[in-house]
This record gives structure tokens, sequence and C-alpha cells, in this order.
């Protein structure tokens, strides 16, 4: 029995010239948890939306083929009866959270279908999604995952036979994306769910979900099992789509001709054992990190304390007595779980908070005794949502702002350059807002480095974005090298971390709990279970083939794991 | 000294910092639900504001008014009402009526004047009073739900509680735009007094502007918002009867709605005789 059916779809946006889904026809069976992959812009919420039918009741356009949800044609049903069948949770979901207490918005839908047990199924929901006991608490205490649980929840409600969740892990720590897929499992298992999720961390989809559906330029390429799906390395990466490292790994030590070539590619760390088991571990040189104590020091924080205000009872300390350093020159990136205080230390040390007491300095001197000009030559901070940083109506005049009413010499030349260098310059005078992701990010990163500061922050810079935007980004601050001199991100990306990061900074409840290399922070393994965080899968397959080894990007691997042959020669 | 000043008049920019203002909205919304006005039924309490914010403006008995302000300011204490509120509200009436005395003794009236002024201070202030307690002691939830029952619309008691809803998002919003003027803009030098009131000017011109950025922000998180209330029967519950019976099946009048009524009769029962008797 299918859950859904499409048939011969096609799909236009009103007023948008070409079709954003092209001639789809598929079929989800009852019970799966399929991962709907592709490029950014490639069509997949759009498809989720045809299936709750929100396209084409609420929003119009040119509708073609035909629909079935549960055996029901979409164009035969409301919007209404829809929503008892298919649960939908945003990317955005905070914004679909109405109601200002946990269980009123869970029972909210509900109450509005005029159940009369409408709080026992707010209840059922609730435990269904983990989040019992949270009963009464206001929307704001909630943490970032549990406020992602309690939209799911507020879909469960209604007990819908299908559940889609657009990027529900794209904000969180590993811990709290942990949280989500256990509890969309559980759904998945034990009540039966068929669950869609749009998805690109393919860890995820390794561990969690049963099919995979590609989708390319509104066409949906196929749908195939996990495992096998991953195996189509290429075509996958031609889509922006990275497999898990691991199965990366094995398909290029496959082309190397070091693992035989017709063996399946490992897609977990699990099936890695077995793959990489034949292989010996070639002990690397070691590379610790050398510490610049010679460089000036750039920020620096003694005894900082901060607490926010709270709508009821004590203001909320973030950080008590805080002590560090940053130097020039340093690449660090801030990691610790979600609250742990990371965008809070960077608004400290751009002024934009104050502390309590103590003090943040720039170059030796406070902050709160610098003016708002000096600062912004020193450092500037890219936010995670790039929505905040524009305030004009084209991004020409969001880049142009910041040199323009300070009178740097020559800004217009330099605002052409900086959009020929982020390839906006096609888009210039478009509203930043109405961009994709990719491209509000990289407006975004030109804006922070408009003025050209020696310090530059970004916090969460590769949240929702595809891999090959995340190389860009890094591919910016590799050729700004000479400007930017010292670099801070704070990110969930430990890909990115290794990649990268010099120096990593683990913040835990407003303290700094660990410091240093990489191999410093990650062979602690007490460490990384203590405060949420986890290192790439590259590195946790290497760990089980052998304790010594300590690779942290699919490169290193490669080398470190050789055929025994090559070993001995 | 000096530093103590400057240190003062720090501490009062911050304090109206956007994220204070949030914070006081929220407080006021949701951050006094177990007091005792909170607990009351919002149609007693509503019945009950009918008469303290009717009455008074055809009362001109000094004793019935002092004894309404005095019950309407214990209820606001009750109450626990933010002090932003409190504040604009002390602002407002003593700002109006005290420019009227000015007024007054500038075109030749004497201290006379005071008694009357005092008659019309104490009823805009028991009127205010008694709309805070309401308004801002029962949550939005209530107060629509006991709306409601009253006959109005469903959509004016959403639209009360969506706007609690919205109205911190959009601070925020609002927050988040002037931060980026601030760390992008070039303000003014505010040393000297010429330079205070360029830094005023453009103080304001950045507020202007960041209304484009705001309302553009907000209306794109607001999709999702008007999407996710469609998929979850906001519009069907509108026109169902039944939802409306269901929301109201809550409201019960217990026995502190009586004593609170009680009380509060005889306390201007009271009045009225003091009135009668001096």
């Amino acid at each position: 029995m299918n859950a859904v059916e499409i048939q011969n779809l096609t799909y236009t946006y009103p007023g948008a010239s070409q079709p954003t889904l092209k001639n789809i026809s598929l079929e989800i069976t009852k019970g799966d948890f399929l991962a709907v992959v592709g490029n950014n812009g490639c069509g997949k919420s759009t498809l989720c939306k045809v299936i709750n039918g929100l396209i084409p009741h609420f929003i119009t356009g040119d509708f073609q083929g035909e629909v079935r949800v549960d055996g029901q044609n979409t164009l035969d049903s409301q919007v209404g009866d829809l929503a008892r069948k298919v649960g939908y949770v945003y990317q955005d979901f905070e914004n679909q959270i109405v109601r200002p207490t946990v269980l009123d918005d869970a029972s909210y839908a509900c109450l509005n279908y005029a159940y009369p047990d409408y709080l026992e199924r707010g209840k059922t929901a609730l435990r269904q999604c983990g989040l019992e006991g949270h009963d009464a608490e206001y929307i704001w205490q909630l943490s970032g995952g549990q406020t992602h649980l309690l939209a799911l929840a507020g879909a469960v409600s209604l007990q819908p036979d299908v559940l889609i969740l657009d990027e529900p892990i794209a904000q969180l720590d590993p811990m709290h994306a942990d949280r989500i897929y256990e509890v969309l499992r559980e759904l998945n298992q034990k009540y039966g769910k068929t669950i869609v999720v749009i998805e690109h961390h393919t860890e995820y989809i390794a561990d969690y979900c049963k099919h995979v559906l590609l989708m390319k330029d509104g066409e949906a390429q196929w749908l195939l099992p996990t495992r096998e799906a991953l195996q189509h390395v290429e075509e996958l990466e031609a889509c922006n789509i990275f497999p898990p490292q691991v199965t990366q790994a094995a398909h290029r030590l496959q082309k190397e001709g070091v693992l035989p070539r017709d063996e399946a590619l490992p897609t977990t760390v699990e099936e890695g054992r077995k793959t990489f088991g034949k292989l010996t571990y070639m002990p690397q040189p070691a590379e610790g990190y050398k510490g610049n104590d010679r460089e000036a020091t750039a920020v620096s924080f003694r005894d900082v304390s901060l607490a926010y205000r709270s709508v009821k009872g004590e203001p909320r300390t973030i950080f008590d007595g805080l002590n560090l350093d940053i130097r020039e020159g340093e690449r660090v990136a801030l990691i610790g779980s979600n609250g742990a205080g990371k965008s809070t230390l960077m608004k400290l040390m751009v002024g934009l908070l104050k502390p309590q007491s103590g003090t943040v300095s720039l170059f030796g001197k406070n902050v709160s005794d610098k003016k708002p000009e000096e600062i912004s030559r020193q450092i500037s901070l890219v936010y995670q949502n790039p929505e905040e940083m524009f305030i004009k109506d084209s991004i020409r005049g969001d880049i142009s702002y910041a040199m323009k009413v300070r009178g740097v010499p020559q800004w217009e030349a330099r605002t052409d350059a900086l959009l020929e260098r982020f390839r906006l310059r096609e888009l210039q005078h478009r509203d930043g807002r109405l961009m994709s992701g990719g491209q509000m990010r990289r407006a975004s990163l030109a804006v922070g480095v408009a003025l050209e500061p020696g310090i530059l922050l970004l916090d969460e810079p590769t949240a929702n974005l595809d891999i090959a935007t995340r190389r860009e980004i890094l591919g910016v601050l590799e050729d700004m090298k000479d400007i930017i001199k010292t670099a801070v991100i704070a990110t969930h990306d430990m890909q990115l971390v290794c990649q990268w990061a010099e120096r990593i900074i683990v913040l835990s409840g407003g303290k700094v709990v660990a410091d240093g290399s990489r191999d410093e922070i990650f062979s602690q393994t007490r460490l990384t279970q203590l405060v949420g965080i986890r290192p790439p899968e590259i590195f946790t397959m290497a760990q089980a083939l052998n304790p010594q080894a300590l690779c942290y990007t699919i490169d290193a691997f490669t080398r470190a794991f050789q055929e025994a042959k090559t070993c001995v020669r | 000294m000096r530093k103590m000043k400057k240190k003062l008049s720090e501490n009062i920019l911050e304090k109206f910092s956007m994220d204070f203002l949030r914070n006081q909205v929220l407080k006021n919304a949701y951050g006094n639900d177990d007091t005792v006005i909170a607990g009351l039924d919002p149609r007693v309490l509503i019945g009950w504001y009918l008469f303290f914010g009717l009455v008074p403006w055809f009362a001109n008995d000094l004793y019935f008014l002092l004894g309404s302000f005095i019950l309407v300011m214990v209820t606001t204490i009750l109450a626990h009402v933010a002090g932003l509120v409190l504040f604009l509200f002390a602002l407002g009436v003593f700002s109006q009526t005290g420019y009227l005395f000015l007024v007054t003794l500038v075109f030749g009236g004497d201290a006379s004047a005071i008694v009357p002024l005092l008659i019309l201070t104490l009823k805009v202030a028991t009127i205010s009073l008694a709309s805070v307690t309401v308004f801002s002691g029962l949550d939005p939830d209530k107060l629509s739900n006991g709306l409601m029952w009253y006959g109005c619309p469903e959509r004016l008691s959403f639209s009360i509680s969506y706007a609690y809803r919205m109205l911190p998002m959009l601070m925020e919003e609002f927050q988040n735009v002037l931060l980026s003027y601030r760390l992008r803009g070039n303000p003014p030098a505010r040393d000297t007094f010429g330079g205070k009131v360029r830094y005023l000017i453009y103080e304001i011109k950045i507020i202007m502007e960041s209304f484009y950025p705001l309302m553009l922000n907000t209306a794109k998180r607001s999709r999702t918002t008007v999407e996710a209330l469609e998929l979850r029967g906001y519009r069907y519950a509108a026109t169902n009867k039944a939802v409306k019976k269901i929301k109201l099946s809550h409201l019960k009048v217990t026995s502190n709605d009586l004593l609170f009524l009680a009380v509060s009769f005889l306390w201007v029962v009271l009045s009225i005789l003091c009135s009668t008797l001096f």
C-alpha cells in the first residue's frame, strides 16, 4: 500500500517562467523513512508542499498531474482534511509555533479541528516526541532542539500517517540532532508513521533512512534503498550531496586500486569496519598545535560575567568569570552545544553586548571605550541569519553602506570588486532577502569583509548550506588571509572544524572546558561525550580501526590506511 | 562623581534597549500568571472592569473616586504589573494633569484649581489602573476567551493572542536591524551639545530607515506562520461553533471570584457611605 502516489506532476509557481517540478512520478510506501536529497533550489520543499496540499490549494500556480495521499486526490480534498493525513515541520520551525505554552501549542491543531479530547491528544503527541513533563513551560524557555520537537509534536498531534520534515537538524548540535532522529525512528517503527525528511547530512541518512530520493533541477532522478543510493557517489557529488565520509573514503580507495572495485561501498562506521579491516594503518607524522605566543593578543576576555533577563524568576547566567585570549593570526573554531554561549561570546567581542562585570578588550583596549567606527575597522561579525544583515533594498547598497558612510576612498570601485569576488554581480540590484540560501550567505560575507577587518567572526556560516558553498566560504577565508589575519568560526560542523581550524575552543555551561588542537580535543573521548560534540565520522572510523589513528579528513584517512603489502615494502 | 554620572546616564540608555522592551512585553503578558488576579475568571474581571472603567467618568464625588482609586491600586499591585507599564501610566497621567495645572497658573488661576484637577486626575488614574489590571493582569488567552464569551468575534480574540506572539518577534527583528546599523553605521560624535543634537537626528533617521528591512524580515518570517496556521486548522476553527464551545468550557466562576466581587462591592458601598456622612 502506498502512502503517497504522484503521477506526471508538473508545477510552476505563479509568475515563474520555468516549472519548479517537472514531470514527477513516484510512490512512497506506507511505513517508509524517506530522505529527499538534492541541490539547493532543486524543488525539494516544493515537492513536500505538494504532498500536504498547500500547493495548489494555498499557493496557486500551474498544477498538472495527480497527487494522491492515502488514495485520496489532493485536488479533491481541502488543506484541513489533508493536514490530518500529512504533518509538516518547516525549516524555520520556530515560526510555525503560535501559542505561548508547550501543551497549548501541541494541542492547538486538535482544538481547531474540534476534538473534545484535544488536551489528551496534545499530551500524547508530546509523549511521542519526548517532551513529556514540559507541558506548562513557555516556548521561550525551550532550547533549540526542544522547540523543534515541539513543532514536530504540533504536527504529530493530529496523528497523520505521513510526516514531512524540512531539514530537521540544520541548526542543531549532534546530540540534539540524534535526539530528533531517535524520535523520528520511534514514530516510524513504533507508531508506523511514514516519514519524509529533506536532508543533506548523509551520515544521518545512512543511519536512519530506508530510502533516498534524488532530485535534480525539478526532476526525480531515482528513488532507491539507502545503501544502494549512497553507492552513487559521483552522481551525488555532482548534485553537491556528499555521501558519508566512510563511503567517500572507500570510493577513493577503490579508485586508487587499494580496495577491490566490485565490492559494495560501506555507508556506516559499522560497515566500514569490514571493508577497511584488511588495510593496515601506517603511522603518520604527528602535527601538533604550535601555539603562537609571539603574536599580539587580538581579543582578550578577563573575568567576564553576563546574564540575560528572563521573563520570570532569576536572570539566566551565560558567563560567569570567563577568561580567554585570542591571538592575532589564529584560526579558531568555537564549538559547544546549542545554548553554550557561542553567539553571545561573539557579540561581546564586537561590543553589541556589554559584560555585567569584567572586561573584553580588542588589541589591549576595552571594547566599551572604543568608538563604533574603530571597532568596525578591527573586527566584523557575520550573523547566523544572513537576513539580519540586510538593511538596504539591494545587496549592492548593503555591501557599500559601511564604506559609503565612512567615506572610504573609492568605495564604489571596492564595492564592484567585492561583488565580483563573491559572484554577485548579476544579482547586485536584488534585495538580499529574496535570494537563495547560498547567495544570501555569500552576500552576508561580502558585507562582513567590506571594511577589511583584521578579525572576522562567523556565526554558523555553513548551516543550511550544501558542500559547494561551504568550500567557497573556506576559499574566501584562504584568499583574504593577508587582510583577515584572525578568524573565529562558531559552528556545529565538525568536518569544517577539522579541515580548517588550528585551535578549537570548547564552550560548555559558560566556561571554556577545553582549548587546543584537534588532537588534544578529539582524543579525549570523555570530553566529547560530556559537552555533546562529536568528531567527524572519518575520525571515528579511523579510531575504530586503530586507536592510534587520528585522521580528520578523507585525505588523511586514505593516506594512513593502505594495503598491507605497501606497508611491508 | 563625573564617572558615576556617566554610568548613570549610560544605564538609563541601556535600560531602554529593545531587549528590555521585549522582555517587558513578555513579562507583562505571561510573567504574572500565578497572581490572584490572573487566577480570576476573565468574565468576572471584564464585568468588574465595565464598572470601574465607565462609572468614574460620570461620578464627581471625591470620596467615591478616592475609594475606587485605592481599590484599583490594590488590584494593580496584586496583578504584579510590569514596571514599564506602570511607568508609562504614571508619566501619562501626571504629565497631563501637571501640564493642566501649570496652564491654569500661567493664565491667572490659583491653588483652588487643585481640587477639580485632583478629581480629573483620580478619574483618569482609576480608569487607567482598572484597564492595566485587566489587560495586563490576565494573560492574553484568558482575556480573549473572556471577550469571546461576551460575543466578541473569534478574529478579535485571535488577534490579541497573535499580537502577543508577534510583538516580541517584531521587536527582535527591530533590535537586529538596529544592531546592524550600529555595527556598520557611522554615527556623529556626541561630545559637544551640537554633536548630541546631530546624534539624536541621526538616531531618528536610522529608526525611520529601519522600517523597510524590519517589515520585509517580519513578512518573510510570518509567511511560514500563515501557512502553518492554515495547516493547523485556524480557518477551520473560525467557522466552527463546536470549537468555541470547547474553548469556553474551561471558564469557571469560583469562590475566589465571588469573594473578589464582594470585596469590591463592599468597598464601593463604604466609600459612598463616607461621602454621604461627611
